[in-house]
């Protein structure tokens, strides 16, 4: 095992901040290393380096014996870095062919020769043994076939070093399973392979090294078998913490109306024939894979899907509600599973998106807001939710981190007083200690008489937080769960493993 | 830093800036967030008055002043709802055709003989009708707003030729909205560009509507995802443009005397490029109705300054065109410095 990319105290500053202070990294061909850390430890800034995108400030990178002070998109992958980041950088209207040779199609006399384009699509897709036809448009593919398509594509360009930046955060377990084979047939044939993740179970299901960063610095390294999840753990947050851990049994009373109940609910093709009833004061985790069907079922249940067969009472009212501003009037809150595109208003102050549901509440006559008013909605639950922000109402949520940003948008719904929230993969892209701290909430908020709904396709969530689970497969409720009996690999079993 | 509440309440519900905060230290962040986008545009503006004051003696006097005021407060009316469509990532280039069909529809009723409150009651419908027609196309239908008045612009311009057999309609009777100075010797349009200031500045900054629109324009999905009725709300803002331009229209027909297809070319553009001169944003989200009145104010003192300094019109437009340009630039930088 050679070391084949070396960083040497590479140190990067936004706005007059350092967000890393002297960072070392090697990363050794045939050998998978996890880049491990919560959000803001500085780890996407690290391999933005890498992969150059980023100009550090000081320090070095030597890559196969060559020094660079810095590099640049087009060095680095000169010099073999290719870089998987999570939001897809792909064509989605081309063929699978197309997109594997973009950027440097294969021509004669600037005509396409076609047929070489195929070949090489041909010849990756085999060398990595995957099974996707060539002419097949991108854009109509699965997530976890997209991600394929652009990892073949930095393989056919000869890369040395590949670096996954939070790889799985869309995958279904298969095509997890499916990547972690995938890169371990990489490593043995030579690629130095940099996986970044906040993900514990995956450091072990896959790498070699481990690296775990904190606060801009190297918190620890080394061999990932001489660390366990706890060690992890606390390096990734600086503290001994106790792991996956069930939260205290009830110790309030549940209304005696459900505020939610689906019977017979069905949704095709999505879902069908879904039964379940959600009482103030619990938290019921609907769990399944992606593609499960739970996702479409807490949508259907806000609104934005219409039911097929089968009824739903919210508050004990019949009736399909429309859209998400009748479900609202009802009393469901949503908190959607991709925050940046669904839940926040990124430019917009902080206290506008805690208020943007309640803003006729807030309102004077239902008509004339006020600065103050949503500034005493965002004081209201700045410090119950220990919202991490300058303290200014006026400041942009997008200046905030994911795990904050989604305490705003839960503040929106508690400002709103919902009895009934639905929540959609609350913690995607949250650090631990946020995802700690949102969990306790919502704990909280069931102990008030708050009915929550969580659809997850995160297993650790549900033992974290739930009540009572419900399993969700290919559509259908398949068991369900309730107290102590729901342990991760209950779940996974059920799940259908 | 603790902010009191009531300098809270205080501040403009512009987005604060993000220009020239990004690379300095966090108490100077804070006080350049509270810099509004548009404090750069008094200093554009202030520096256009002293260098044309220097150059021509007929600049500097109350006349003049009126008389830019005057030129400016057709544009001005129709950018004031141009900016809130804007801010909700909408746009509507309809308004000149529409306002010249406003003009022409206004002539034709007024000249055979119908009561006066009844063609100005017709003028309005117009205009709010066309602006339905393009709320009715972009919400219910679907269709890009851009697309859609791109459109009902050619329509209306071409329905006003028909309305008039390709003449211009002149009237007698109807020049005390465009022409007469009720008070301060500053003439109705002028004071009726004021209301339409303040109205529109108060329902950004103390309405839910207000709100709505910039919700929408910051994030359309996550704003109807939290209740907001979006469609509602844009319909709205297209029928609040399209009130604007029946009152232009009538202001139009009042001033010039006559209903005309070739009236009001180019409205559209300068309002646009008032609107995003004023720091709105093409990406929606953010802007202010004071920030397009300073942004009508410049294109009014150029063009103003333009004639004074007997330099041909046609230059009003080479300036006006670059004006648009480098506001749209700036809003550029201002994302990807935002990005950082």
């Amino acid at each position: 095992m050679a070391t084949l990319l070396s960083a040497h105290g590479v140190r990067k500053s936004f706005g007059g901040v350092e967000v890393l202070h002297g960072v070392d990294l090697d990363a050794a061909s045939g050998s998978i290393l996890a880049l491990l850390g919560e959000n803001g430890a500085g780890k996407s800034t690290l391999v933005k380096i890498l992969a150059g995108d980023y100009v550090p400030d000081a320090g070095e990178i030597e890559i196969g014996g060559e020094r660079y002070s810095h590099l640049t998109p087009i060095s680095a992958r000169a010099a073999g870095v290719r870089m998987i980041h999570q939001e897809f950088q792909d064509a989605p209207t081309l063929s699978v062919a197309e997109n594997i040779s973009l950027g440097r199609l294969p021509s004669r006399r600037s005509l396409v020769r076609w047929r070489a384009v195929r070949e090489r699509a041909q010849t990756v897709l085999a060398q990595m043994g995957v099974d996707l036809d060539p002419d097949a448009q991108v854009g109509s593919l699965r997530v976890g076939e997209r991600q394929v398509v652009e990892i073949a594509r930095a393989l056919s360009d000869q890369a040395r070093v590949l670096i996954l930046d939070e790889p799985t955060a869309a995958l279904s377990q298969q095509e997890v399973d499916r990547l972690f084979d995938f890169l371990r047939r990489l490593r043995d044939q030579g690629t130095a392979i940099i996986y970044i993740t906040h993900r514990l179970d995956e450091v072990h299901a896959i790498s070699d090294r481990v690296q775990v960063l904190r606060d801009g610095f190297v918190a620890t390294e080394g061999e990932t078998s001489g660390f366990d999840r706890a060690a992890l753990v606390e390096a990734m947050i600086g503290r001994a913490a106790a792991g996956v851990v069930r939260p205290p049994a009830r110790a309030w009373e549940l209304g005696a109306e459900p505020m939610l109940e689906l019977r017979g609910a069905a949704a095709e093709p999505a879902f069908a024939d879904v039964t379940l009833r959600v009482f103030p004061g619990e938290v019921v985790a609907l769990y399944g894979k992606l593609g499960a069907g739970s996702a479409e079922v807490a949508e259907a249940v806000f609104g934005l899907r219409k039911l097929t067969a089968g009824t739903m009472l919210v508050g004990g009212e019949a009736g399909a509600a429309s859209g998400p501003a009748a479900s609202i009037g009802r009393g469901v809150g949503f908190v959607p599973a991709d925050r940046k595109r669904e839940a926040i208003l990124p430019v917009r102050p902080v206290a506008e998106n805690v208020a943007a549901s309640s803003w006729r509440l807030l309102a004077r006559f239902r008509l004339l807001i006020s600065r103050r008013a949503e500034a005493r909605a965002y004081r209201r639950w700045h410090d119950a939710l220990s919202i991490r922000s300058r303290n200014d109402p006026l400041q942009p949520v997008a200046t905030l981190s994911g795990g904050n940003q989604q305490k705003v948008v839960l503040a929106r719904w508690l400002e709103r007083g919902s009895p009934l929230l639905v929540m959609s993969e609350p913690t995607r892209g949250v650090d631990v200690g946020a995802r700690a701290e949102l969990y306790r909430s919502m704990r909280e908020l069931a102990s008030n008489g708050v009915g929550i709904l969580v659809s997850t396709s995160d297993y650790e969530e549900v033992v974290q937080v739930a009540d009572r689970a419900l399993v969700m497969a290919r559509g259908r409720i398949v068991a369900e769960l309730e107290g102590d009996a729901i342990t991760t690999s209950r779940l996974l079993t059920e799940a259908g493993g | 830093m603790t902010v009191r509440e009531d300098s809270a309440a205080a501040a403009p519900p512009t987005a604060p800036s993000i220009v020239g905060a990004a690379r300095r230290g966090p108490r100077l962040r804070q006080i350049a967030a509270r810099v509004p986008d548009w404090a750069a545009l008094v200093v554009v503006l202030a520096v256009l008055v002293v260098f044309f004051s220097f150059k021509t003696p007929y600049f500097f006097n109350t006349d003049n002043f009126i008389n830019i005021l005057i030129a400016s407060a057709v544009v001005g009316i129709i950018a004031c709802p141009a900016t809130m469509l804007l801010i909700a990532g909408q746009f509507d280039l309809s308004v000149g055709g529409a306002t010249a069909l406003v003009t022409a529809v206004f002539a034709e009723s007024f000249t055979h003989d119908r009561p006066l409150i009844v063609s100005i009651l017709l003028a309005v419908g117009v205009g709010a009708g066309i602006g339905a027609v393009n709320g009715f196309l972009v919400t219910v239908i679907g269709i890009n707003a851009l697309i859609t008045t791109i459109g009902t612009m050619g329509v209306t311009r071409a329905f006003a030729f028909i309305e008039t057999n390709g003449q211009a309609i002149g009237f007698n009777g109807f020049s005390t909205l465009g022409v007469s100075r009720p008070l301060l010797n500053i003439p109705w349009m002028v004071w009726i560009f004021v209301v339409i200031v303040l109205l529109t500045t108060f329902s950004m900054r103390a309405t839910t509507f207000g709100r709505s629109l910039y919700a929408i324009g910051a994030n359309p999905a996550a704003a109807r995802l939290a209740g907001i009725r979006t469609r509602r709300v844009i319909f709205a803002g297209f029928v609040l443009s399209g009130l604007a331009v029946g009152l232009t229209g009538l202001l139009v027909a009042s001033q010039t005397g006559q209903g005309s297809g070739n009236a009001a070319t180019g409205l559209e553009f300068s309002a646009i490029t008032a609107v995003v001169l004023g720091g709105a944003s093409l990406a929606g989200g953010r802007g202010s109705i004071v920030g397009t009145i300073l942004g009508v104010l410049v294109i009014g003192v150029v063009n103003n300054g333009i004639v004074l300094l007997n330099i041909e019109s046609f230059w009003q437009d080479v300036v006006r065109g670059l004006l648009l340009i480098v506001a749209v630039a700036v809003d550029r930088l201002r994302l990807r410095l935002a990005a950082e």
